[in-house]
């Protein structure tokens, strides 16, 4: 009974540590957009802080007259939808230890072969998206198997080589795209137009982009979850990424599931990928990265690597976008802050230190607690014994 | 063509775009040698090359935004130790924190400072900075005079010697002096380092700082000669490139310096081709994918000498 | 009194982050000029209390007086600078650098001002080495130098630095019983000389040899201080484990079968070209325990590596019942039924950051039973673990705690349990009881006995000499990365031969040595 007290004390603990080093990290980050708003604001800084930082925190959430804005908590959701993939794919790759940065190339990738499907291929409704998607997938893993393959027979950097693939991508895409693929009649460089049968239909139809993409990436984010800790494969992955060497010497077969994660991690990228250019768009236009990557390595930070947590860390970076945006729309402050604050939470919460001193106080309580607990159990026992002895 | 493309001009121009990419990867190279992974080094020459190019407009002088860039770097890669080291955050993650800024985060105080808003991504400084802003070039007495040579050697910017003169400093640095001495250590056992008294956190932060400022150097040659002015994006991959060069290089500054300039002449030779009427969208990315090969060769010639190591003719050479 | 007493520790006590309390209200006084003796099982908190003497660690409570000034040790720099100097179990070397740079690392004597002056660091090194009689080659580098130069190097380094309080931390246990012998000639000779040693060891010969007084330790509280020559060998032994050690392992005698593990002229150079295994050839059958001992640095790691592809050999063959296990998977190795308790156990015996039940599974995570088609099945799983946890009586909260929240004893029973429980026919255990306590260390010798009796062949490298003479059946001995004895029966045996073995004094012939072949 004890026993169990004391592992609900600890969780509790550790729970209670959790979210107040999370709140701490975005109290700090807001104070950092506040900081940069005030400075940067012209005319009365004080009011324009204050109704910027409005903007950012609620905007996605009322409209000015205090009712309940549905479009902007569409739209939060439906930018969730990329992010919820990258974020996946990094939990997978990350969780390994593999430091892969190519999700951002690989979404990229993904959303191209699926435009290529998505204009070109004849296939009937109900198929084509499919097809096309799964296509985005295989496409992104054999890209990912390049740095995989070569970090696990050779010990080249993954996190270089994914960096250099994802220039090469882009430039690739950004190729055919100029060239063959380009549809003349239009004035900016875009595909031919999707065939009708070939998109993601809308949840909603508000105009919000919110697309059933968004029940596929939550249905996708239960099986990475059970596949990373209800499986062989995934504790595989997670095992090699705590300790390679014991891995190895327990017989597990390093070398494949190092691709194994990668090439996974791949996978759900270009599905991201293909879930999103078929939901949001009627023709391919990307020719840069998009930065869905790099929100993913956020989100996965933030969920800290477990995949159960992605939805909730992609809501919050989505909200605090959709804020920028709206902070950017009314305000004037560039909606590139959200590379600032993204960054700050980001480094907050991966800082083991951070707020070290306050988790060592609550440890030590912890142990004194156990201890104080122990010495009672002993007395209890001593007493017991005492008894025994006296009968 | 061939004629074309490898005359005095292609040399020239091999060696004025190694020299950013040799500055981030000495970066990298004293970085690693304190077992530092700085793959911040791309934005932190953002950032750098950002703040070089606005000062030196409002100041009128290079030599001002030189050093403030330098100080930008610095300033940079210390707050990234300061994660790092203190906080506890891995420190590739604190790099990618850095590359968030060094890309988002500068469009953002690009837009704030020089309050352009018109478009998404196309504030930049480049309609601020002009030839008489640039940083000056230099021919050298006598080289320049020398035929072939002279054209390849001289006439670059001064930033391009003090680059290679760098690399010689470096190896100064590390094998020559008290400093060097410390940070070898820190970097191969940081315990034994420690245990004499030698303050790890002091090399590290040393080491990180030495790193921000190569980076400081990168990041002004880029907006201050090699682009003249500030744009989205324009390092292009030249800090990711540098811890390939290093990794290449077996992280030693000379090795570092001759894998640095491979990717040069790949730049140099994508360059000359796509002026050829070759759509550039096909060979800029040659330099990233000689990154992928020479990183593969690299890897390839190490595990030639550990299987030599292990194969029979190494029980010979002990039997004698 | 108080004044004659250049280190006191007062009520220290030390928690660490994850909560474990390795300190709790020790006092700790040392006499200028002793040989003080700091005891103690591993985990008894020696190394911690010394820890935070040096600068290393911070007490959580409790004050430290150095020449009666109260100090605060916030780094070894300031140790360094009270006069204290520690000797590290690990080296606290730099290998790629001269042994001359790594004694004036932190302090380099500088020409022009800038650059690094290497003829001064060589005399000052050669001057240091005469001084007190410790032979050292200031421009080898040091990854190049025998272990007990490395010492010596080690020693120096804390001289050099003005150190009058050398704190040696178990300096014995990677040495020769001669380099022994030499390095307490050293330490006297210091001692004579007004400098204050404590010296760590759990080892009860040596104390008794060369130390004035001692105190010990007890899962991290103090049991007391002693005058050296008032205390027998036994009460100490009773104060440090709390009870008498029983040594003796009750055994039936061996009734060896067929042959499982076969090695023949397995040889291995190093990356520096050093050879550390040497035609090495030997048999070992179903039922018995094969010992192999040696002073560390012989080859024992060496050919441990080689069997579990850990590493790969220049030449030579290992079969297991006839099917070869070098450069082979570590999988397809566990296939063939060998189990390997790891010398290194943090490293390769256990995912620290995973649960207790993660660890055992690891090496039968793809099996039928823990699994329904793709998935876990997580009730098994569960079944499994909780049995293994109760067999083998490791000490946790539940499955689902982190390992690495386990005292060492337990964790090895984690690894032992894993390895010992998935149907092996070889077992080759490295220090199977390395710095565990005697609870844990006494139910994997019986374990290990167990199974050779049920006719699982063991292969027992230690460094315990107590623990490889008292558990084998059989013995050899390495030397050099050779085998240089072998023993058919341990019962007869005593120190003293084996000492000559394994120092090199001796070697059997190659007749005599090709009986563990079993040809």
């Amino acid at each position: 009974m004890n026993e169990k007290k004391a592992m609900q004390a600890a969780r509790r603990r550790s729970l209670t540590f959790t979210l107040v080093r999370g709140a701490a990290a975005i109290g700090i980050a807001l104070l950092v957009a506040a900081v940069l708003i005030f400075v940067s604001a012209d005319g009365d800084r004080l009011a324009h802080t204050g109704e910027a930082l409005r903007q950012l925190l609620i905007g996605p959430l009322f409209r000015s007259n205090g009712s309940i804005n549905v479009k902007n908590i569409c739209d939060v959701l439906a930018a969730m939808i990329p992010t919820i993939f990258t974020g996946l794919a990094t939990c997978v790759m990350f969780s390994a230890n593999q430091f892969n940065l190519g999700a951002e190339g690989g979404i990229m990738l993904g959303a191209f072969v699926s435009a290529l499907f998505a204009v070109y291929v004849p296939l009937p409704a109900g198929v084509l998206p499919v097809v096309a998607v799964l296509a985005a997938a295989a496409a992104v893993s054999v890209m990912m198997l390049i740095p995989a393959v070569l970090k696990a027979k050779l010990g080249v950097s993954e996190m270089v080589n994914s960096l250099m693939l994802n220039y090469v991508v882009m430039y690739l895409i950004k190729y055919l795209l100029n060239t063959h693929l380009a549809d003349k009649t239009k004035g900016q460089i875009q595909s031919y137009p999707f065939q009708e049968q070939a998109r993601i239909a809308p949840l909603i139809d508000n105009g919000s982009m919110l697309t059933w993409g968004f029940v596929i990436a939550l249905i996708f984010v239960v099986l990475t979850s059970l596949f990373m800790y209800r499986t062989r494969w995934g504790y595989g992955i997670r095992m090699i990424g705590i300790n390679q060497d014991f891995a190895r010497y327990s017989g597990m077969n390093v070398a494949a599931i190092v691709i194994l994660s990668q090439v996974l991690g791949g996978a759900l990228a270009g599905i991201g990928g293909g879930v999103e250019m078929l939901g949001r768009y009627s023709a391919y236009s990307w020719n840069a990265l998009p930065g869905y990557g790099w929100t993913g390595i956020t989100v996965a930070i933030l969920a800290g690597n477990n995949p159960a947590f992605v939805p909730l860390a992609a809501f919050f970076m989505a909200y605090l976008n959709k804020g920028c945006l709206l902070m950017s729309t009314y305000c004037g402050v560039p909606s590139q802050l959200i590379d600032i604050l993204q960054a700050v939470i980001f480094v907050f919460f991966a800082a083991k230190q951070f707020l070290a001193k306050y988790r060592q106080r609550l440890v030590v309580k912890g142990a004194q607690e156990e201890l104080a607990a122990q010495k009672a159990a002993a007395a209890e026992a001593a007493a017991e014994t005492a008894e025994g002895s006296v009968k | 063509m061939l004629q074309l493309i490898f005359n005095t001009d292609f040399f020239f121009s091999i060696l004025r775009i190694t020299a950013p990419i040799l500055f981030a990867t000495l970066g990298a190279v004293v970085g690693e040698k304190a077992g530092v992974s700085n793959i911040g080094l791309e934005g932190t020459m953002m950032v750098s090359a950002l703040f070089g190019s606005l000062t030196t407009y409002w100041s009128g002088s290079w030599a001002v935004g030189l050093v403030v860039a330098l100080f930008c770097g610095v300033l940079v890669s210390l707050l990234m130790g300061f994660f790092a080291f203190n906080l506890k955050t891995d420190i590739i993650l604190t790099g990618i924190a850095v590359n968030m800024i060094g890309s988002g985060g500068t469009l953002f105080l690009v837009k704030v400072i020089t309050q352009q808003t018109e478009g998404k991504a196309l504030a930049s400084t480049t309609s601020l900075i002009t030839a008489a802003h640039q940083i000056p070039s230099w021919n050298i007495p006598l080289i320049k005079d020398i035929p072939i040579l002279g054209p390849i050697l001289s006439g670059h910017c001064i930033l391009t010697y003090v680059a290679f003169l760098l690399v010689f400093l470096t190896w100064v640095l590390l094998y020559r002096t008290p400093l060097g001495l410390n940070i070898r250590s820190v970097g191969e056992n940081p315990n034994a380092a420690s245990s004499v008294g030698v303050s790890v956190l002091k090399i590290k932060y040393i080491a990180i700082g030495f790193s921000g400022l190569m980076a400081g150097f990168g990041g002004a040659f880029m907006s201050m000669y090699y682009s003249m002015g500030w744009s989205l994006d324009m390092v292009a991959g030249r800090g990711f490139i540098a811890l390939a060069a290093q990794a290449m290089g077996a992280g030693e500054p000379v090795g570092s310096m001759l894998s640095a300039l491979v990717f040069g002449f790949a730049q140099a030779f994508s360059i000359k081709v796509s002026s050829k009427g070759i759509d550039s969208n096909l060979v800029t990315p040659i330099p990233y994918l000689v990154t992928i090969l020479g990183l593969v060769a690299f890897a390839l010639v190490l595990r030639h000498r550990v299987k030599k190591q292990h194969s029979a003719s190494a029980l010979e050479k002990t039997a004698k | 009194m108080a004044e004659e007493y250049v280190v006191q520790m007062k009520g220290i006590t030390k928690v660490y982050p994850n909560g474990i309390a390795a300190n709790q209200d020790v006092d700790f006084n040392v006499r200028k000029g002793e040989i003080h003796a700091l005891m103690g099982e591993n985990g008894a908190g020696k190394s911690t209390l010394m820890k935070m003497l040096f600068g290393l660690e911070q007490p959580t409570s409790g004050e430290i007086w150095v020449n009666g000034e109260k100090v605060n040790l916030s780094s070894p720099a300031v140790a360094i600078s009270k006069g204290i100097g520690m000797v590290h179990q690990h080296f606290m070397l730099v290998p790629s650098l001269t042994v001359a740079e790594n004694m004036v690392l932190g302090m380099v004597p500088k020409k022009s001002g800038l650059f690094i002056d290497q003829k001064k660091a060589v005399e000052i090194t050669e001057e240091y080495s005469r001084k007190f009689n410790l032979e050292v080659d200031p421009n080898a580098k040091v990854m190049d130098i025998p272990v007990g130069m490395k010492q010596k190097v080690e020693i120096l380094k804390a001289l050099v630095r003005g150190a009058k309080i050398l704190i040696l931390d178990e300096p014995t246990a990677v040495l020769t019983t001669q380099e022994t012998t030499e390095l307490f000639r050293e330490l006297v000779n210091l001692k004579n000389q007004g400098y204050t040693l404590i010296f760590i060891s759990h080892k009860l010969n040596e104390i008794m040899e060369i130390t004035d007084r001692m105190t010990i330790l007890r899962g991290g509280k103090s049991m007391g201080v002693h005058e050296t020559k008032d205390v027998t060998a036994e009460e100490i032994s009773r104060l440090m484990v709390g009870r008498d050690v029983v040594l003796k392992v009750q055994k039936d005698k061996a009734q060896p079968g067929d042959e499982v593990l076969r090695v023949r002229d397995l040889e291995y150079v190093n990356e520096w070209g050093k050879k550390m295994l040497d035609k090495v050839s030997f048999s070992l059958r179903r039922g018995e325990i094969l010992g192999i001992a040696g002073v560390e640095g012989n080859g024992q790691k060496e050919l441990v590596d080689m069997l579990f592809h850990l590493n790969v050999p220049n030449a030579g063959t290992a079969t297991v019942n006839g099917e070869n296990i070098l450069g082979v998977s570590q999988r397809k190795i566990r296939e063939k039924g060998v189990s390997l308790v790891p010398e290194d156990r943090m490293l390769y015996g256990i995912a620290g950051a995973a649960s207790i039940q993660e660890n055992m599974i690891a090496d039968r995570c793809g099996s039928k039973r823990l699994n329904k088609g793709p998935m876990f099945d997580m009730k098994s799983i569960h079944a499994e673990v909780d049995q293994l946890i109760q067999d083998y009586t490791v000490l946790c909260k539940s499955g689902s705690q982190r390992v690495d929240n386990l005292s060492g004893g337990n964790i090895q029973k984690v690894v032992v349990a894993r390895e010992f429980s998935n149907n092996p026919c070889l077992i080759i255990a490295d220090q199977p009881t390395r710095g565990i306590d005697v609870g844990a260390t006494e139910f994997i010798r019986k374990k290990l006995v167990e199974l050779s009796r049920a006719g699982v062949a063991v292969l027992l490298v230690s460094a315990d000499l107590n623990e490889v003479m008292e558990l084998s059946d059989s013995l050899m001995v390495m030397c050099g990365g050779r085998i240089a004895a072998y023993f058919e029966d341990t019962s007869e045996l005593s120190d003293e031969v084996m000492g000559e073995y394994m120092l090199g004094l001796k070697r059997q012939t190659p007749e005599e040595v090709r009986r563990v072949c079993h040809e």
